[in-house]
Formats: C-alpha cells, structure tokens, sequence
C-alpha cells in the first residue's frame, strides 16, 4: 500500500511539472500560405484614441474580409503586461498581441516565445521598413515582432495654463526649474512626474544624467552604464525639481490623485499641474481631456550650450504573433493590413505614433493626416542625438528600483547616496541574473 | 431483530451515490487539489513562465526569509488583520443587533447594509473612494468644516492602511447576515425572563446575547482572519500597495512576484508561506477560544 501510495506521488509530481512547462512543447503551426475562415483574437492596450481608430480598422477588414472575423481585447495599459504574461502562461494569448520592448527579453528570451515572422513572408510584407527598425524585434535571429512606430519621450505642456501665466515653455534644466519658482506663486506646476508603472520622475532624472555624462544607463545587452555616482547625481536632480517647486512631490502627487493616472486626474484636466513627459505615440489621452489645441509639443530640455542629447526613443510598440496561434496565415494577414494598408493607416492615424512602415508613412502624408503632437515630437527627438533604450530598462523590477529609491529621496527616510548605493547594488544583482 | 430493508423505487444502484458527487470531486480535483500540489512543486523551482521549471529545493524559501519585501508585506498583513478583523465583528455584530429590531421596512435595511459587500474593490468602488479621501475629496471636506486640518489619506504611510481599512468596514454584509441569523435564533423568553430579574439592556447583552452567539462569532473571527490575510484587490485598486510599502501586502508581492517579475517559483513559495501563516493563525484562535465554545448552547 504504502509502495503504492509512493508512485502514485511521484506520478502525480511529474505530471505537474511537466504540465508546467508544456507551453514551450507545444508544435508549431506550420503555414500553409492560403487564408481559410477562422476567428483570430487581436489584442492591445492605449488611450480611447486608440481604441475607437482600432475598432474603426477592424471594421474595414471585416468588410473586407468577412470569413476571418477579428476579435479585439483591449484596455488600458496598467495591468496589461500582468493579463498578457498570464495569457502567454496559460497558453490562451491572442493570436496578434501588441507587445511592449522589454516583453521579448522576459517572455521570449531564447527567440521562441513568439512566431517566427520571416516564416510568414508570403502573408506578411516588410519590404517598407528599415532594416535597423525591423532589428529591434528580432531575437537570437528570429523575427520575433514588428515595429510599429519608433517614438520617445517628450514633454507636452497645457498651453492655456503658460499663457495665462506669461509663462514660455522651458528650453533648458535650469528654465524648468526657474519655472518652478515662477509657479509656486500660483500654486501650479510646470510637469508632472510620477512613480507608477510609466517611471517619469527616474526616465527624466535619467535623460539628465546621459546629457551630462553621455552615458547610458542600461546597455543594449544588459550591462549597467551608470555608476552609483551618477544614479546619485540623477536623485539629486529628481530632489532639486521637487524643492523648486517644478514637479510636486511624491506625497502630494499620491494624495491628489490617489492610484489614478495623470490624463484621469482633476490636477491635469484643470491645468494646475500644466505639463506631462509622455511617449509620442501615447499623447492623445492626455490631449483629449483638455480643451481643443490646448496641449503643445515643448522642446526637449538642453542644457546651458544647447546640447539636448540624452533623450531616448525605442519601438513604441510591436506586432507579434502567439507560438500557440493556430491560423499563422490569416494573423500574418491581419498584421500586414494593420501595418501596410493605406485605407487603414489613415484610420488608425498617428494613435501609435507615425508607423515605421513606408507604406503606411506615405498614406497619412498623402491625406495630410500626418501632423499634431505626434509629428513635432518626433521631428523633435530626429533632430536631436538620441540613445536606444536597454529593453532591459522597462522591466517591471527595474521599475521597482527606480521607484523605490525616488520614492524614499522624496519621503525623505533616506539620502540620496544610500538610496542610489542600493539601488545600484539591486540593478546590478537583477541585471546579471536575468542575463543569464 | 430482524434487519430493517427499505424499498428502492428509483433504482439507486451500489455506485450512485459515487457517481452523484463524481462532478464535485472532478472540480475539487481538477481546481483544487491539482493547483495545491502544483503551487508546492513550482515553489521548489526556478520557473519564470518561459522556460521549463528548474528544481532548486527550498532555495526560494531561503532567499524569501531574508527578503526585506517579505518582511514588509508580513508586518502589514499582520497589522491590517488585526486591525480590521475585531473592528468589522463588531460593527457587523452592532449593525446585525439594530436589523434585528422589529421595525417596519427592515428588510430594505436590511439589503441596503449588505450591497456594499456585493460590490467588493471594485473599479465604481475605487472611484468613490479616490472622491472621498484624496486631499480635496468629501472626506477632507468634511473635516474642514470642523476646523481641523485635512489629512492626508493616501500620501501618509499611517493612514494610507486606513483607508483601505475602511472600505472593507464599510463591507461588513457578509458577517452582518451570520450575526443576523444567529440573533433571530436566540430565544426571547431569555431577554423577558431577564427583564423580569431586573437585567438592563447591557447586562443582556454581555450575559445573554454574546454567550449564545460564541459559535457565531469564532466562525465570523476565522473567515475574517483568512480574508484578510488574503488582501490583494483593496490595496492593489487603491493604493498600489504605497506609500513606502506601507499597504503593501503578500497577497499583493505574490501577485507581483508570478505577474510582473515573473517569478513563478519565489509567487509560489510566498504564496505557501501565507497558506502555513494562515494555517497557523486558524490554529491558534481554536486554542484561544477552543474552551469557550465547548461550553455553548
């Protein structure tokens, strides 16, 4: 009995475990180069901006055609990583996911975790993207996504509020920071930053620190590029913005707007807090919930010889297609009218930043479409020297580093050297595991 | 004596009764035996989602005891338990004595008290919440009025616990119906025949009404117990677990660790920690009230 009871454990621990890692098992559907009737699920996150152009688009193809019906699944973006890798996990992710940089290094590390995308040539055509664009979603060799847009980050300033001041938007750290003492008065405040899952209070005391030294925080394999010196000298930075009165503090952000984000808070909708750093290809929601025009471009902040290098840009988003996905063909079809067809660019517009295909560029050039916010912030971050961002920066527990220490220098529980010594030390040991 | 037989007019075999609780033991394998042992091994492994798990014996367990963030969300949870568990028994205990009066209309009361518990930290909830206390919001508002100073509900790491505190006190529905239903249970000639010796309503109350609901109350102190060490949803929706970690709790770090770290393996040995401290906890208030209860009606 008890013999039996010893095998029926063991078998019952081989089962679980093998279950575990029966994703990565699981064959691959081949293509078969036809487009045959089916469902395919479609998912991604954004702002309403994006969710009505999307559901706009899939409404063409559906017209186009009717026998491969699109379901979508959106939200948005807090909480949209967590939901995927659980898909992804539980092996029930949509056939075509929008995916962010840094989910290839955490859920396909070895290349494997997303379909291979140059098997997908006849469906899928990328004659009209670079060569470079199309590098940053391959992994280990394998076409692992699609960028749709490369964008940055750039600060984005509710014109009404500065005008009403007197005030002009700031050319450099230092008239930022004036800028703060100019709104004390008034109690506004010229930008927002924040630690919540976008990181704004540490992605600009960064950009601070590569203009001033030229190097980069994290490197393009995972190498930490900052000394504990510089991580140091950006927590002062953050420290200096929040004494001057340019951002307001972690206490007051957190009691004024609770877990909420920015675009949904009454300090943004009503101007007191008269400015956000967003990625490009994100602004929309931010410029929906102010009056008409009232949200503007401002330029990249330099220092005193002009020098605005150190800003970042990446793929704001890619296209991948799940491992698991049964109907390679009809997705591939899918992405390629998501990305390449004219009718649909101009649907879609500028919602996730101007598309790196050629093809759809041209479109929205042709029906005037390509112009706004979008367009001057990326002007903006062409013109300047810029730096790729590590997809190692946007993990979620890099994340949690950078937060912790701007969280503890703002609160005050600790100075910004202890804080920047452990923070570097976490990075460090982080880095070198996920590495592996 | 001759053995009793009874007749079977519907034809219930030998094995019926097995194949009537065969969906139920299906589920309670398949949805809860399978992930228990699962949950064990995968707390034994490397296993980040992607790869296939990596057996590393307790080395997680090892790591997870000197991990300040466990730490942190244990001092919490602890805190956040104790706090809210005594505090919701008795505002349900009161609020289940005022439902329990004849009074006309009482069973729109009576529902009006238990929507909140329907509703849980939802997203509608959340938003209410975000309108009471931030620092503009009703609640300071209120406060102004007296004079007093606002307070800063969820920028101050003392009171950012209690707002979350609050919002599952303002939940109390579901131990409210359990006091409720013991309430009506209790014999009334008790409180007449005390009436007539000359009792007062708080000597009822504290020699009558609470020795008959012991068994109610110990069963309401263990379902609070283990849902409150469970908290996720509230902190999570609210606060997001700040500030400085100060609502930060396990059910959250084990959401964190499977879902934004990937972290399968240190998710799964938290989340066995939280299973043993719960475990322990249950153990502790039948030893604490084991006595007492052996005594009830």
């Amino acid at each position: 009995m008890k013999d039996k009871l010893l095998k029926l454990a063991a078998f019952c621990c081989a089962v679980t475990l093998s279950a575990c890692g029966g994703r990565t098992n699981k064959t691959v559907t081949a293509p078969d180069g036809k487009l045959d009737p089916c469902t395919i699920r479609f998912s991604w996150w954004g702002g309403d901006d994006r969710h009505e152009a999307t559901l706009e688009a899939i409404k063409l193809w559906n017209s186009r055609h009717p026998e491969i019906v699109i379901t979508p699944e959106y939200g948005g973006w807090d909480g949209w990583t967590e939901k995927t890798a659980a898909q992804i996990g539980g092996g029930t992710a949509p056939d075509i996911m929008q995916i962010n940089y840094d989910w290839l290094v955490t859920l396909s590390p070895d290349g494997k975790g997303f379909y291979d995308l140059d098997r997908l040539a006849d469906q899928l055509d990328l004659s009209g993207f670079d060569e470079d664009v199309l590098s940053f979603g391959r992994v280990d060799g394998l076409l692992n996504a699609v960028t749709v847009s490369v964008c940055g980050r750039g600060p984005f300033y509710n014109s009404q509020t500065y005008e009403s001041l007197g005030a002009s938007f700031p050319e450099t750290w230092d008239d930022l920071l004036a800028l703060g003492e100019t709104m004390r008065g008034s109690d506004k405040y010229p930008i927002d930053l924040d630690i919540q899952s976008g990181f704004t209070a540490w992605y600009l005391s960064v950009v601070y620190i590569q203009q001033k030294t030229g190097r980069n925080l994290i490197t393009m394999d995972g190498e930490l590029g900052f000394t504990v010196e510089d991580i140091e000298a950006a927590l002062d930075f953050y420290k200096s913005l929040e004494d001057s009165h340019a951002v307001r503090t972690v206490k007051e952000h957190t009691d004024q707007d609770g877990n909420s984000a920015l675009y949904q808070s009454s300090e943004f909708i009503s101007g007191r807090v008269a400015g956000v750093l967003e990625w490009g290809s994100s602004v929309g929601k931010y410029e929906m919930v102010l009056p008409e025009g009232a949200l503007k471009a401002g330029p990249l902040l330099a220092d005193e010889n002009g020098n605005n290098s150190g800003w970042m840009i990446k793929p704001s988003l890619l296209y991948a297609i799940s491992a698991n996905t049964e109907h390679p063909d009809e997705a591939a079809a899918f992405m390629d009218f998501m990305l390449n067809d004219s009718e649909c660019a101009e649907i879609l517009g500028t919602t996730r930043g101007i598309p790196s295909s050629e093809y759809a560029e041209k479109s929205l050039e042709n029906s005037e479409k390509l112009a706004g916010l979008v367009l001057e912030n990326h002007e903006m971050l062409e013109a300047a020297d810029t730096v790729t961002i590590s997809p190692y920066m946007e993990l979620d527990r890099m994340k949690e580093f950078y937060n912790t220490a701007i969280e503890k220098v703002s609160y005050g529980t600790e100075d910004t050297h202890t804080a920047a010594q452990e923070m570097y030390d976490a990075m460090s040991s982080y880095l070198e595991k996920i590495r592996k | 004596m001759k053995k009793r037989t009874y007749n079977n007019p519907v034809g219930v075999g030998k094995y019926t009764g097995l194949l009537l609780i065969t969906p139920f033991i299906a589920g309670f394998l398949l949805f809860t035996l399978y992930p228990f042992a699962a949950s064990f091994l995968l707390g034994l492994t490397d296993y980040d989602g992607v790869h296939p798990p990596q057996f590393i014996g307790f080395e997680n367990y090892r790591e997870l005891l000197a991990d300040s963030e466990l730490h942190d969300a244990a001092l919490v949870t602890i805190k956040y338990t104790l706090i809210l568990v005594p505090l919701k028994l008795i505002i349900s205990l009161f609020a289940a004595m005022l439902l329990n009066l004849e009074v006309k209309g009482i069973g729109i009361y009576r529902t009006a008290f238990y929507v909140p518990s329907i509703l849980g930290a939802n997203l509608a909830v959340v938003i209410m919440w975000q309108f009471l206390f931030t620092s503009g919001g009703l609640v300071n508002q209120l406060i102004g009025l007296t004079g007093a100073d606002a307070v800063s509900w969820y920028g101050d790491s003392r009171y950012a616990l209690v707002t979350i505190i609050l919002l599952r006190l303002w939940e109390f529905g579901s131990a409210m119906v359990l006091f409720l239903n013991a309430l009506r249970d209790v014999p009334k000639e008790y409180y007449d025949a005390a009436k007539v010796d000359g009792c007062g309503g708080v000597r009822s109350f504290f020699a009558i009404t609470l020795p008959m609901l012991k068994n109610v109350i110990f069963l309401n102190l263990v379902l609070q117990t283990i849902a409150a060490m469970q908290e996720f949803n509230a902190p999570y929706m609210l606060t997001g677990g700040g500030p400085m970690r100060s609502t930060y709790t396990i059910g959250m770090m084990i959401y964190n660790e499977m879902f934004r770290y990937h972290d399968a393996g240190t998710a799964n040995a938290v989340s066995w920690l939280l299973f043993l401290c719960i475990t322990a906890a249950v153990l502790i208030l039948f030893r604490l009230t084991g006595r007492n209860r052996e005594d009830s009606i």
